[in-house]
């Protein structure tokens, strides 16, 4: 071992971190490293496990009947709740209305998102990069409800874009409060998830790959279908299930820019819960959101293997 | 090696690439290169390689001169309707596709009679000796097997010139000179002309039939690899390639003056008697033997020290320092029968011919 001269002293900070690394055996001895893993999940198990027990109790919920005269729970377990909600043609719209544009907003946020990301993979000017960087991040910071807010303003009736097309003749249209509004709203929502779930996923493919598969004969068309878009499926993929889920879940966007009319199945739950307050029924309807995209995310897991989101595309 | 005929499948003329970062990548770059020649460009990281390669690929353009890949401007065609193969330094194999479909791919692209696809892969494969390995994937090939799966698929398509971009260097060395016989042995059984790109100049020496030595984005000199080694254009290329000792020193009649000794030497160009110049000798033309020695065959013949040796396997280098020149030289010298090398400090003679000190101009690089 080099012995320092006399004089030497380590920084402060490394000192530190001796007197913390002796207390930490004091505290957990070495013997034990084998099980330092589990230390360090643990936070998040006892996360999990709360949100299982918080589950557990909708569950429970859920096979309650409101009483509509006392509005009290039924003492006893019926199915009346899951019968109620799977017959009603409401909550069937809503449902589909949900689901597809959940898969409306994931593949165009996917169409968009893919050439930013690979835009901001390759391009070599470092003040295109960060400009593109910004102007991804800038909406993050504005938050949900405020960009929402923007998009009142901005599409309303009597909005800038009508003001605009008013300027050249053509009368003031709705473009708020419907379908295509709230996919429009999503989708602008999400790009930012989608382009920072590509990235990863195209910074792995090596540019040379690229002009190889050109100078193989491949036009910028092909070279995207055979190589660039096999080679990012991994990315493709966690995007497109983060971007899914996300929407099918989502909340406050229907719910500003549908107007009322465009609820998904949150808006439903969150009906439930607290206008009507029939907690049993809001608790079911939470649970078979739960189980269909389990289902979905399990069947997309079961096609692709849940290898392919890991880097590297491993079996 | 100039002069431009019309079965010349490259030529470049004047070619300066200035990426405006300073120093220009290449400049002035000239040669022409004859049908179904393997022409290897050697030169140390940095020295332009790539971007010349580039160039002639198509994928650059360059900033001033031109570039004739068969008589026709070299990006004159959209790159993916080139018949220009191309080997990459990190290979670019697609990972998604079976090595069999990597073989493919450029003739799909290139909408070959599908009939005919298969026919053809399986003969490049074994081509390549790769004959067992269709269906493998990418990433269950060993590094050797992954460069032969790039080289089929860079000559499936029987391009008009094969290009290589250091594709050997991450290889060890065993494999390394193995693949570069297969280069040779796969170049000669097809007679596609190939320009590869390497830092070895072993590698350059082994598999070309002429040689083009860049440094700091110049050509230095373009020649057969004998000649290269006998007749190294400059200092750069002497020093580059192979182990030479340098000695400065004056021009005189029949050589070199250094620090007051006189050494036999050949000018390499015209060199005014006593203007400055520097010698440049070969590790291995320089003789060693006990003191006293006479050296038959030698035209100078001096005494040193052995200051060092290094023990390289199948030859001892030697640095032998000579009080005469005030330098210290290289010697090679085989593994001696006896097994007996001379030990360090210990005085020895070396001598040469005046045929192997290669005089410079004192104001080449
Ligand atoms: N696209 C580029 N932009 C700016 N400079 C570059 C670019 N490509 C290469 N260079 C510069 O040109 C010089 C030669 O590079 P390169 O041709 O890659 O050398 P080599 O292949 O011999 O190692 C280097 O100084 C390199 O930094
Ligand atoms: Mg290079």
């Amino acid at each position: 071992m080099p012995n320092p001269s006399p004089e030497f002293r380590y920084p402060l900070h490394w000192r530190l971190m001796d007197a913390v690394e002796r207390i930490a055996d004091l505290v957990w001895p070495r013997r034990l490293s084998r099980h330092t893993g589990w230390l360090f999940i643990a936070p998040a198990l006892l996360l999990v496990g709360l949100l299982v027990l918080g589950l557990i109790q909708i569950a429970d919920a859920s096979l309650r009947t409101l009483d509509t005269s006392t509005f009290l729970m039924s003492e006893d377990w019926s199915t009346e709740n899951y019968r109620k909600a799977l017959s009603s043609s409401t909550y069937l719209t809503v449902a589909w209305r949900s689901l597809s544009a959940a898969v409306l907003t994931t593949v165009l946020t996917l169409i968009l998102a893919f050439p930013y990301a690979w835009a901001l993979v390759r391009v070599k000017k470092a003040w295109i990069r960060k400009a593109l960087l910004i102007t991804l991040f800038l909406p993050f910071f504005i938050g949900q409800v405020v960009r929402a807010y923007g998009w009142l303003i901005i599409l309303g009736n009597s909005g800038m874009v009508n003001e605009a097309l008013s300027l050249v003749g053509v009368t003031p249209m709705r473009l708020l409060f419907n379908y295509g509004a709230v996919v429009f709203g999503l989708v602008q929502y999400m790009l930012p998830f989608a382009v920072l779930l590509l990235v990863p996923a195209l910074t792995a493919i090596p540019e040379e790959t690229e002009t190889a598969a050109g100078s193989l004969g491949a036009s910028w068309p092909r070279i995207l279908w055979h190589v660039l878009l096999p080679m990012a499926k991994p990315g493709l993929i966690g995007a497109g299930l983060v971007v899914f889920t996300l929407t099918l879940t989502d909340f406050a966007v229907p719910a500003m820019l549908g107007g009322g009319g465009q609820d998904f199945i949150a808006n439903a739950i969150y009906d439930q819960f607290f206008r009507t307050a029939d907690q049993g029924l809001g608790s079911a309807l939470a649970l078979i959101l739960v189980a269909a995209g389990s289902v979905l995310v399990g069947l997309v897991f079961m096609i692709f293997g849940a290898g392919t989101l890991a880097m590297g595309g491993r079996k | 090696m100039s002069g431009t005929g019309s079965s010349d499948a490259v030529v470049a003329r004047n070619v300066d690439m200035d990426f405006g970062t300073g120093a220009m990548a290449v400049k002035q770059a000239g040669f022409s290169l004859a049908r179904g020649r393997f022409l290897t460009i050697l030169g140390p990281s940095g020295s332009g390689k790539t971007t010349l390669l580039r160039m002639i690929a198509g994928f650059q353009t360059p900033t001033r001169g031109e570039i004739l890949i068969g008589g026709k401007p070299a990006d004159a065609v959209a790159p993916h309707r080139r018949s220009v193969g191309m080997v990459f330094q990190k290979l670019a194999l697609f990972p998604h596709m079976s090595v069999e479909e990597n073989v493919a791919f450029p003739l799909k692209m290139r909408r070959f009679n599908p009939r005919e696809i298969p026919g053809r892969v399986a003969q490049y494969l074994d081509l390549v000796r790769l004959g067992g390995f269709a269906k493998r994937r990418i990433n269950e090939l060993s590094g050797g097997q992954q460069q032969r799966v790039a080289i089929a698929r860079a000559l499936v398509f029987e391009p008009e010139l094969l290009l290589l971009d250091e594709p050997l260097a991450a290889l060890d060395r065993k494999l390394r000179e193995e693949m570069q016989l297969e280069f040779r042995r796969i170049q000669k059984e097809l007679g596609v002309t190939t320009i590869n790109v390497t830092h070895d100049q072993r590698e350059a020496l082994v598999v070309s039939d002429e040689i083009i030595v860049m440094d700091q984005g110049e050509i230095q000199q373009h020649a057969s690899p004998v000649e290269m080694y006998r007749r190294p254009a400059n200092p750069f290329v002497a020093h580059f390639i192979g182990v030479s000792s340098f000695l400065a020193g004056r021009r005189t009649e029949t050589g070199l003056t250094v620090n007051g000794s006189d050494c036999a030497g050949q000018a390499v160009a015209d060199i005014a008697p006593g203007a400055e110049a520097r010698g440049a000798i070969r590790a291995e033309q320089v003789r060693i033997a006990a003191p006293g020695d006479a050296l038959s065959g030698c035209d100078t013949v001096l005494e040193g020290q052995v200051s060092d040796t290094i023990f390289e396997g199948e030859r001892l280098l030697y640095f032998v320092t000579l009080p005469a020149l005030a330098t210290t030289i290289q010697v090679f010298h085989h593994d001696p029968a006896e097994h007996a090398p001379y030990a360090r400090g210990a005085t020895v003679s070396v001598g040469w011919t005046a045929r192997d000190l290669l005089i410079f101009p004192a104001k080449d690089r």
